[in-house]
C-alpha cells in the first residue's frame, strides 16, 4: 500500500514525486515512456505569469501566484545548477543562435556575459548534427552588434572514424564524450589552446551540457573567459540530463519508479480511487494507494488520444474540455486543440461538466493533462508542469 | 519581331508535353509557368495511369485513348511509372448488370482484363474486404506526376525548348485581331515584359479561362475540386477500383510507401479554391471502408485537393453543374481562329494526366500545320530520359545505404553524378537530411542551388523532402542552412519556414487525429517552443 501512486513520469510526475517523497511519503511512479523532457530544450519556460494568472481557467489561475512562485523557488533550491528569478526573465540562445527569454535555465546557458563581450568565439565541433554555425553567427551579430564573431572549427579524435564514413555525430554523442574522462581532459586542452585574449572574449560552446556534471563544471570554472552554452535541436542532451537528474533525485529520496509499462485503468468506489491496474508479462497487476496523481502528458505524452470525432483520456476515461474548432490556418499561431485537457478545481481534482462536481476525491491531475493552456503560444510548458507537479506533491 | 514561334502558358503535364513535342519538331518555343513546374493539378492528383477501365462504359473514346497512352508511357517513361497492375472489384452493393456491361465495353476499347478468383484476390490483397463478389485485373499503373513533368521539361531543353518558372502570363497581346504575344510578369522580382510570337498555346489548365478572358474571349472551364487522402502505408499492392459507375472515394492508388484514396468531386469558383475540408475527408473514409474494412485504424498523413479543369460546351450545360463526373473528361482543342475569329491562339482544355502526350501531339500537329512545319510527332517513340549508366548505379550503391539509392537516381537522373561526387568528397553530405523519405543532404543542397528553385516548397517537390510521416518536423529545420547558403534568391529563413509549415498544415488540418495530432504537437514544440518562431 503506497501513500501515493503517480501515473506518468515526465516533468510533472517526477516533480510531484520528489516533492511528496521529500515530505516523507511513500511514492510509486509508474511510467510507460520517458516523457517529453529529452525532446525539450532543457530550459523551463514560465511565460508571462502575471498575465496568465488573469486567464480564469488557466492552471496558474487555479493554483494562484503564491504556489507558482513557491514551485519556482523550490526547483532552484533542488537544483542549484539551474537559475531563474521571479522578477525577470533569463536570456538564452535558441539552436539558431537567436536570443530568447525563459524562466529557469541551466546556469551555463545564461547569455549575461554576451552583453559586454567584444569577441564571441563560436566553437564548431566537426560534424555536429543539426548545428549551423554560419546562421548562428549571423543571428549573434544581429543580437550583439558590438561583437565580432569568430567560428572556431575543431575535431576530436574519437569521432574520426565516424567522419570518414559520414556518420552523423549528434549533440547527445558529443555530450557523452565530453562527460567521459578522456573527454574532460581533451576539453581542458582545447580550451587552453584558445588564443588568450582580453577579458572581453566569450566562448560559445554547443553540445556540451555541463549542468549536473561536476568534472565539466570544474573545467569551465577554471577558464580565463566565460564559456556559455546554447540550447539544441531535439533530442537534447540538456533536457535528457534534467530528466536523469529528476529520476535520480526521486530515487534517492526513496521513491520507486516503474518504467516501461503503462497503467491501464484505475479501480474506484464512491469517488475514491483504490488500485492502479498495470499489465506486466501479460498479466494484470494491481497497485493500491491512498492518493493518485495523473500525469500522463496529454496528446504528446499519450494521456489523451484523439479520433476523428473526439478526444479521450486514456486511463480513467475522464471527461475532457474539447473546443468546437480545433485549428486555425497560421500554424505557429493559436491552435485551439492545444487547450484540450481535463478541467480541475483548485485542488487540481478533476471536475465534471459545468465545473461543480468533483469526480474523484483522491485524484489530482497535473502537467500537460490539464485543460485551458497552450505551452507554445503562452511559452509556459515547463512552468505549468513544474508548478502543478509541485502543488500536487505538496498536498498529497 | 518574334522572340519565339510559340509561347506556351502553363507548366503542367499538358504544357510541358507540348513544349517537348514542338521542340522535337524544331519549332522554337518558350513555356511560362506562374509557380514551379507541376504547381497546378499535375502534382495534386491521384497518380493513376489509367488503363481506361474506369471510362469503358461511359466514355469509350476516353477509354481507348487511355489504354493506348498507358502502353506508350510505360514504354517511353518506365522510370516515372510503377507497373503495379490494377483491379476492379465488385462489392455486394455494386450492380451485376453494370459488371456485364463493363466487361463488354473493355473488350470494345481493347482493354485486356482477366478475372481473378476470390481466393487469389484475398491472398494477394489481405487487407481487402473478404466479401467482395468479383475481381478483374487490368493494366492500371501508377505514375509520379512531378517526375514525368520534369522529364518532359528536361527532354525539351535538350531540343532547345525553354521554360521559365515563376513567370505569369498576365494577358495576351493582340494586334489587328491576332494574338501576337504575351505580357509577362516575373513574380520573383516584379519585372514586366512582353514576349512576341506567332502562336500562343493556352495550356493553363483550370486557369485557362482567365487567360482567354484577358482579351475577352469566352472559354468555359469548370473547376471541379477533388480531394484525396494520403495514408502512411502501402495498404494495397496494386491499384484497386470499385467496379461501378465512377463515384467518390472508390480508388486506392499505392505509391512507394504510401496509399492515396480518392476522390471527391465538387464544383468550386476558382482554381485556388483547393483547401481540403473535413466533410470531404469523412465521406472518403466512409466509402473507402467498404473496400478496406477498418480503414480508420490506418494513419493518414495528409489530405490534399486538386482542381480538374473540365471543358463545357456552352450549349449543352443544363443540369451538369451538380455532378462533375458527368461532364466528359476527354479533352477539347480549341482553335480560336475558327471559334472566335482570333488568330494565333489555341487552347487545350480538359483531359487526363494519362493522355497528356496525346493532347500535346494534337496541339502540336495543329501548331505545326499553321507554321508550315511538316516534321511528324516523335514523342511516342523516343524515351523520355536516357538510361542511367551502369557506373553511376555502382557508385551510388557504394556511397549510400541500399534503400535510398534507387529513388535518388530516379529523381536526379543526369544530375546524379554531381551529387555523388559531392558525397564522395564530403562523406557527411551522404547523411539523410530527410529521414522519412531518405533524401541526402547533398541532394537537397543540389536542389536548393538549382537555378529554377526559388522556395523551400520547390525543394520539396524536387526531392520529396517533408512529404513523409514527419511532414517536415525535422527536415524543415535541416534545410535552413542550405537555403541560407543561397540566401540571395530565397525569402528570409523565417518567411520560408513559416510558408512551408503553413502549406503542410493546410493538408494536415482536416486529418488531425491519432498519430498525426501527436506529430503536430511535436512540430509546434520544435518551431514555437525550441526555435521560438512566431506567427507573422
Ligand atoms: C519537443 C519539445 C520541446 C519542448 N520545449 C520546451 C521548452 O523549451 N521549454 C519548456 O518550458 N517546455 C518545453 N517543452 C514542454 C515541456 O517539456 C512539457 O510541458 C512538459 O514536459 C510536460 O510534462 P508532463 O509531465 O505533463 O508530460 P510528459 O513529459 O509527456 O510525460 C508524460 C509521461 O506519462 C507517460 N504515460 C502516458 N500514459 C501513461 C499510462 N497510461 N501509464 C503510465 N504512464 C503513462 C508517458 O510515457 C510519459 O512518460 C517541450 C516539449 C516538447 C515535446
Ligand atoms: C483530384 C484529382 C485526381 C486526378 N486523378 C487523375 C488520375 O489518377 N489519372 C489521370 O490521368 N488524371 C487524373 N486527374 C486529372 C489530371 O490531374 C489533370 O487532367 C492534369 O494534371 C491536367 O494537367 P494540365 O497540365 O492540363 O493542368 P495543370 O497541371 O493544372 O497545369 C496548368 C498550369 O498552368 C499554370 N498557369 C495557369 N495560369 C497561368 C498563367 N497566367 N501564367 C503562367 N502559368 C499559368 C498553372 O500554375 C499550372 O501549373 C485528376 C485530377 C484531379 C483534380
Amino acid at each position: 500500500m503506497w501513500d501515493g501512486i503517480i501515473i506518468g513520469g515526465g516533468l510533472a510526475g517526477l516533480t510531484a514525486g520528489i516533492r511528496a517523497a521529500e515530505r516523507g511519503k511513500q511514492i510509486l511512479i509508474i511510467s510507460e515512456g520517458a516523457g517529453s523532457l529529452t525532446y525539450s530544450s532543457g530550459a523551463l519556460d514560465f511565460g508571462d505569469v502575471g498575465q496568465l494568472l488573469s486567464h480564469e481557467d488557466h492552471p496558474y489561475a487555479l493554483l494562484g501566484e503564491t504556489v507558482v512562485h513557491a514551485g519556482m523557488e523550490w526547483f532552484q533550491n533542488l537544483f542549484p545548477d539551474y537559475r531563474g528569478s521571479w522578477s525577470e526573465f533569463q536570456e538564452i540562445l535558441t539552436p539558431l543562435g537567436a536570443p530568447r527569454k525563459a524562466g529557469i535555465v541551466p546556469r551555463s546557458h545564461n547569455t549575461e556575459p554576451l552583453k559586454n563581450a567584444k569577441v564571441i568565439i563560436l566553437m564548431a565541433p566537426y560534424g555536429l548534427k543539426d548545428f549551423f554555425p554560419e546562421i548562428i553567427k549571423t543571428n549573434l551579430l544581429k543580437a550583439y552588434p558590438q561583437c565580432e564573431v569568430e567560428i572556431f572549427p575543431f575535431r576530436t579524435g574519437t569521432f574520426e572514424s565516424w567522419h570518414t564514413i559520414g556518420k552523423p555525430v549528434t549533440g547527445m554523442d558529443y555530450t557523452k564524450y565530453w562527460q567521459s574522462q578522456p573527454g574532460v581532459s581533451e576539453l581542458k586542452r582545447l580550451l587552453d589552446s584558445l588564443p588568450q585574449t582580453s577579458g572581453e572574449t566569450v566562448i560559445l560552446f554547443p553540445g556540451l551540457a555541463a549542468a549536473f556534471c561536476e568534472p565539466l563544471k570544474e573545467v569551465l570554472a577554471g577558464t580565463p573567459f566565460p564559456v556559455i552554452e546554447m540550447t539544441s535541436f531535439p533530442p537534447s542532451a540538456c533536457g535528457h540530463n534534467l530528466y536523469s537528474a529528476l529520476k535520480q533525485k526521486f530515487k534517492s529520496l526513496g521513491g520507486e519508479l516503474l518504467t516501461g509499462t503503462g497503467v491501464q485503468s484505475i479501480e474506484s468506489h464512491n469517488k475514491v480511487c483504490s488500485r492502479a491496474i498495470v499489465r506486466s508479462k501479460g498479466r494484470p497487476t494491481a497497485f493500491s494507494a491512498d492518493s493518485f496523481i495523473l500525469a500522463t502528458g496529454g496528446i504528446f505524452g499519450g494521456g489523451i488520444e484523439a479520433t476523428a470525432d473526439t478526444a479521450q483520456e486514456t486511463v480513467l476515461g475522464l471527461p475532457l474540455y474539447v473546443p468546437a474548432q480545433w485549428t486555425n490556418s497560421e500554424f505557429l499561431g493559436e491552435q485551439p486543440y492545444a487547450r484540450i485537457g481535463i478541467e480541475a478545481d483548485r485542488e487540481l481534482r478533476p471536475v465534471g461538466p459545468g465545473g461543480k462536481e468533483v469526480l474523484f476525491k483522491n485524484l489530482r491531475v497535473i502537467g500537460r493533462m490539464l485543460a485551458h493552456w497552450d505551452p507554445w503560444t503562452e511559452t509556459c510548458g515547463g512552468g505549468v508542469s513544474l508548478a502543478t507537479g509541485w502543488f500536487a506533491g505538496n498536498q498529497l | 519581331m518574334k522572340d519565339y514561334q510559340v509561347v506556351i502558358v502553363g507548366g503542367g503535364a499538358t504544357g510541358v508535353g507540348i513544349l517537348r513535342d514542338l521542340s522535337m519538331r524544331g519549332i522554337s518555343a518558350l513555356l511560362l509557368e506562374q509557380g514551379d513546374l507541376a504547381h497546378g493539378t499535375s502534382s495534386r492528383f491521384h497518380g493513376l495511369l489509367h488503363s481506361g477501365g474506369r471510362y469503358a462504359v461511359k466514355d469509350p473514346q476516353s477509354a481507348a485513348e487511355c489504354i493506348d497512352e498507358n502502353l506508350i508511357l510505360k514504354k517511353i517513361a518506365p522510370h516515372c511509372i510503377s507497373d503495379t497492375g490494377g483491379w476492379f472489384v465488385q462489392t455486394k452493393d455494386d450492380s451485376p448488370g453494370y459488371v456485364e456491361e463493363w466487361i463488354k465495353s473493355c473488350a470494345g476499347a481493347h482493354i485486356p482484363i482477366r478475372e481473378v478468383s476470390i481466393s487469389e484476390a484475398c491472398r494477394k490483397e489481405p487487407l481487402m474486404d473478404k466479401n467482395v463478389l468479383r475481381v478483374f485485373e487490368v493494366p492500371d499503373a501508377t505514375v509520379d506526376g512531378f517526375r514525368i513533368v520534369w522529364a518532359n521539361a528536361r527532354s525539351a531543353r535538350h531540343y532547345n525548348g525553354e521554360f521559365r518558372t515563376y513567370h505569369q502570363a498576365e494577358r495576351l497581346v493582340t494586334d489587328k485581331g491576332q494574338v501576337t504575344g504575351v505580357a509577362v510578369r516575373n513574380l520573383l522580382n516584379g519585372h514586366q515584359f512582353t514576349v512576341h510570337c506567332d502562336i500562343v498555346v493556352n495550356a493553363a489548365g483550370a486557369w485557362a479561362s482567365q487567360l482567354a478572358g484577358s482579351i475577352g474571349i469566352p472559354l468555359d472551364v469548370i473547376c471541379d475540386k477533388g480531394t484525396l487522402l494520403a495514408f502512411n502505408q502501402r495498404l494495397f499492392h496494386r491499384v484497386v477500383n470499385r467496379l461501378r459507375p465512377s463515384g467518390d472515394g472508390d480508388i486506392f492508388v499505392p505509391h512507394e510507401t504510401i496509399t492515396i484514396l480518392g476522390t471527391t468531386s465538387q464544383f468550386v469558383d476558382s482554381p485556388e479554391d483547393n483547401d481540403p475540408q473535413q466533410e470531404e475527408v469523412r465521406s472518403l473514409l466512409e466509402i473507402g471502408e467498404q473496400l478496406l474494412p477498418g480503414i480508420m485504424k490506418n494513419r493518414i498523413i495528409r489530405a490534399f485537393s486538386g482542381i480538374r479543369p473540365l471543358h463545357r460546351e456552352d450549349h449543352d450545360v443544363p443540369g451538369v453543374k451538380e455532378e462533375g463526373r458527368n461532364v466528359s473528361r476527354s479533352f477539347a482543342l480549341i482553335d480560336h481562329e475558327l471559334q472566335d475569329g482570333i488568330k494565333g491562339l489555341i487552347s487545350i482544355v480538359g483531359g487526363k494526366f494519362t493522355t497528356y502526350r496525346l493532347m500535346a501531339e494534337k496541339v502540336s500537329d495543329r501548331v505545326a500545320e499553321k507554321l508550315g512545319n511538316t516534321t511528324p510527332c516523335h514523342t511516342a517513340e523516343e524515351d523520355l530520359l536516357p538510361e542511367i549508366p551502369e557506373h553511376v548505379y555502382k557508385k551510388a550503391a557504394r556511397l549510400l545505404p541500399y534503400a535510398p539509392v534507387e529513388k535518388m537516381l530516379e529523381r536526379l537522373q543526369e544530375d546524379a553524378e554531381d551529387v555523388l561526387k559531392e558525397i564522395e568528397q564530403t562523406p557527411h553530405k551522404g547523411q539523410m537530411l530527410c529521414e522519412c523519405e531518405m533524401v541526402s543532404m547533398a541532394e537537397v543542397e543540389k536542389a536548393a542551388s538549382d537555378e529554377d528553385t526559388h522556395h523551400l516548397a520547390d525543394i520539396r517537390r524536387k526531392t520529396r523532402l517533408g512529404m513523409g510521416t514527419c511532414q517536415g518536423a525535422f527536415c524543415t529545420y535541416r534545410a535552413l542552412p542550405l537555403l541560407w547558403q543561397k540566401k540571395e534568391k530565397y525569402d528570409s529563413l523565417d518567411e520560408e519556414l513559416r510558408n512551408f509549415l503553413n502549406q503542410r498544415w493546410k493538408g494536415i488540418r482536416p486529418v488531425l487525429w491519432g498519430q498525426q495530432l501527436r506529430e503536430t504537437e511535436l512540430t509546434r514544440a520544435i518551431y514555437s517552443g525550441i526555435l521560438q518562431f512566431t506567427e507573422n
